[in-house]
């Protein structure tokens, strides 16, 4: 399944929501969509979902067009809004049957659908409980199984970590994990952006509707943080002199001193990591520790947004 | 054809695998648990309980029994029953649809694979249901009724009947206005303005039952007279129930999708079925202005739909062209009955021109109650002068969003042309009344361009004055318009083969 947003445009009155944006992701990936907070990522993923029509351009699922075949789209796609369900007088397992039956599952095969997805998100226990009586976190899950219960090639998630519990999210993360081993298509978009780092393989940053950055984690590391941070740790002290070396050292810059640590930027290669090592040991310097810290989605993406929204 | 004939068959055949609407199964399982519809029930219960016990109470003390008391106790309950399922029942199904299609609470139902006439269906049925078990918790006490004497069984049944029947079309009216997109204050005036009208349909209600009553349904069954009056009046409400369905279904239908296509069918459908209807009225009893029914039901159908075709986009949708036929032949008459203003216009024009005309002819050819043909001079001049002004609004409205709001939405065209019409309606006579030492004779006198001063007029030519003005005016318009309607023409054509074969259809 090739999931392509093609020069999207959303306005809402004189407001431009989405202002052309395109990307593409595939099965098994996990894409993230990262922005402050109306950037446009709600609207983007609510047009996927066919619950929004885009002023402009299209978002094809393996050649089908959501804008002007929602109805085939809905089949191949599973969406998860930012709000939680809100439906009363309704149990978990009711939820779930109607929405196997909506999707038009039928006899045996729904029965074992909602079994299996039950099992997958570990609501079994609660299947008996009224929607509105569970926790976010159950909700969440609910209605994750709710997204999965017709099998999706592209699952679209909107927040699905807001508001969760560290065990919750851990639990979520390992699903989600699980879901792109299956071979499904993921979006997701999130602000805990060290999680987002952990799970996913490639990367959207939007910000007033417009993308900053895209391609996968790799690519965006690289071009969005050329210099590479290194960080040494010294016996006995000697931090001053190193720092007072290293100022002078050819592509050495912003070197300081971090919580007993020195850390300095290197705008070279590996090898030129090689060499400032060599002659640290080679001047007797007492290394402990010499290692780069890679830069983090949460670098970048202070680097690359302003904060605006529209 | 013989495709669609085998899959028809092929459901008959497989009949044990049949499952209910999924829409039904959930609103049932809800409503069986919400507070609501227990509380209403039992309270609707109570209220039968203690009716009752009064009216057999009072009259145990009574020395001389009263031989009518179940036709008064009836009466009582009949009144009770149109009163709560009129009032609970579609504001209960219009409520629970409207929370559904908020914008901030998006309900997952509409983005699975459920298509919108399943939605609706099922939302219709379950009102339905819920009448059902209101109408059988009522049913014991009517029918204890009779054993008191005053109402024979067939009277308690009709009643009951038709009474269910118009409940279920109040439902379909209050999901179609739950249906409208429309923010949540709009939607609360629907709710209160559906809940004062719903006291159209209860009075008229009461007072036809009362009315059954004292005729007595169980002697008037053996007549010709009254099933063809029971089956009239069931074909009008079904037709009107019918409409309200196809409509809610645009509604909730993707934009890309058809909309216009079912709902122009079934309109063009019930036209000419409620023709022949009133034609048969006609030819029957020889009354001629029982024509009029259908003719004015159709000019205020039409009027409507004169507002929501202007607020077609122009551009359709590669759905709706993939559909448009490559047969020259068949083309033309896709173009009546597709989404889009242009066809749009041509369908209505049509349709209120063949009543026009078809109402003149069944008028003169039954002279024996010579009504005056609905064109003649000075007696119906209203039908083509308010339909030349109709078109003569919209076709501004038209032009006026084309030429300098063409960015916005196409909704807007519609709400021009109402604000037009009104704006000429009441600037005119404001200005006149204050000009005027505040009198308001002089707001009486002739406005032209003014659609309702038409109706306000006593002179004959003043009226021909008016049918001239928007004659004219319509024909500017159609002149300042016809590029746009030519374009329009020439862009109906299915897509080229090249960009057709670039959709790839999922397995």
């Amino acid at each position: 399944m090739k999931v392509q947003v093609k020069n999207l445009r959303k306005e809402f009155g004189k407001t431009v929501a989405v202002d052309d944006i395109s990307f593409s992701f595939d099965s098994g990936h996990v894409f993230g969509f990262v922005g402050p907070n109306g950037a446009g990522k709600t609207t983007t993923m609510r047009i996927i979902s066919t619950i929004e029509e885009a002023t402009a351009g299209d978002v094809m699922l393996n050649g089908v067009s959501v804008c002007e075949e929602p109805e085939l789209a809905r089949r191949a796609v599973g969406y998860v809004p930012d709000t939680l369900p809100a439906h009363a007088d309704i149990t978990v397992h009711e939820y779930l049957d109607f929405f196997a039956r909506a999707y038009g599952l039928r006899g045996k095969k729904r029965t074992q659908a909602i079994d299996a997805i039950e099992e997958f998100t570990n609501v079994t226990g609660i299947r008996e409980k009224h929607l509105k009586a569970l926790s976010k976190g159950m909700k969440q899950r609910v209605t994750l199984g709710r997204a999965l219960i017709h099998d999706p090639d592209v699952l679209v998630l909107d927040e699905p970590a807001a508001g969760l519990d560290p065990r919750a999210r851990v639990e979520l993360r390992e699903l989600l994990v699980l879901l792109a081993e299956r071979k499904k298509a993921i979006l997701i978009s999130s602000h805990i952006l060290t999680e987002l780092t952990e799970i996913c393989n490639g990367v959207v940053i939007i910000e007033r509707g417009k993308i900053l950055e895209t391609g996968t984690i790799d690519e965006v590391l690289k071009k969005s943080a050329p210099r590479r941070t290194v960080a040494v740790r010294l016996l006995d002290g000697q931090n001053v002199q190193v720092l007072k070396e290293l100022l002078q050292t050819p592509f050495v810059g912003n070197a300081r001193d971090v919580a007993g640590e020195i850390h300095f930027e290197l705008t070279g290669d590996e090898s030129a990591a090689c060499d400032i090592l060599g002659a640290l040991v080679a001047k007797k310097y007492k290394v402990v520790e010499f290692r780069q810290t890679k830069a983090n989605l949460e670098d970048i993406f202070m680097n690359v947004t302003k904060g605006g929204v529209q | 054809m013989t495709a669609a004939f085998a899959k028809l068959k092929s459901h008959f055949v497989n009949w044990r695998a049949w499952e209910l609407n999924p829409i039904v199964i959930k609103e049932l399982r809800q409503a069986v648990r919400s507070w609501a519809v227990t509380g209403m029930l039992l309270l609707f219960l109570i209220v039968l309980f203690i009716a009752s016990l009064i009216f057999l109470v009072t009259q145990s003390f009574d020395a001389s029994p009263n031989m009518q008391l179940g036709g008064i106790m009836f009466s009582v309950f009949v009144v009770i029953l149109a009163g709560a399922s009129v009032f609970f029942i579609p504001l209960y199904v219009g409520v629970r649809v409207a929370v559904e299609r908020q914008e901030n609470n998006p309900d997952l139902l509409y983005v699975t694979t459920l298509s919108p006439a399943r939605i609706i269906r099922g939302k219709f049925l379950c009102g339905a249901y819920v009448a059902l078990l209101f109408f059988s918790a009522c049913m014991p006490f009517m029918a204890f009724t009779n054993l008191l004497r005053g109402v024979d069984l067939p009277t308690v049944f009709y009643i009951l009947f038709y009474l269910f029947v118009a409940v279920c079309a109040a439902n379909m009216i209050a999901i179609f206005l739950a249906c409208i997109p429309a923010s949540r204050p709009f939607k609360i005036l629907f709710a209160i303005a559906g809940f004062f009208a719903s006291f159209w349909i209860v009075i008229p209600l009461i007072a036809l039952s009362l009315e059954f009553m004292r005729s007595g349904v169980g002697a008037m069954m053996s007549g010709r007279d009254f099933w063809i009056g029971t089956l009239t009046a069931l074909a009008i409400i079904a037709a009107i129930t019918g409409l309200f369905f196809v409509l809610s279904v645009a509604l909730i239908s993707p934009p890309s999708a058809n909309r216009g296509l079912p709902v122009r069918i079934y309109m063009t459908v019930i036209w000419l079925l409620g023709g022949l209807l009133a034609f048969g009225w006609v030819a029957q009893t020889g009354e001629t202005q029982r024509i009029l029914v259908w003719t004015y039901s159709t000019f205020i159908m039409m009027m409507f739909s004169l507002i929501v075709t202007i607020s077609n986009s122009d551009q359709l949708s590669l759905r709706i062209r993939r559909r448009i036929p490559r047969s020259p032949l068949k083309r033309p008459f896709a173009f009546f009955f597709f989404n889009g203003a242009a066809g749009g216009l041509l369908w209505v024009g049509g349709i209120l021109a063949a009543t026009c005309f078809l109402t003149n002819v069944i008028t003169r050819a039954f002279p024996r109650t010579a009504y005056p043909p609905i064109t003649a001079s000075g007696g119906n001049v209203w039908f083509i002068t308010t339909a030349a002004y109709a078109f003569a609004y919209t076709l501004t409205a038209l032009f006026i969003h084309r030429k300098f709001l063409s960015r916005r939405s196409p909704r807007l065209a519609g709400l021009l042309a109402v604000l037009l019409a009104a704006a000429w309606a009441v600037a005119p006579s404001i200005v006149l009344f204050f000009l005027n030492q505040l009198s308001w004779e002089s707001v009486s006198g002739l406005q032209l361009g003014n659609i309702f001063n038409f109706f306000s007029l006593r002179n004959n030519d003043q009226r021909i004055d008016h049918e001239w003005f928007a004659c004219i005016w319509l024909l500017v318009m159609i002149l300042v318009n016809a590029r746009w309607f030519l374009r329009q023409v020439e862009q109906f054509r299915p897509p080229e083969k090249q960009l057709e074969q670039s959709i790839i259809v999922p397995q």
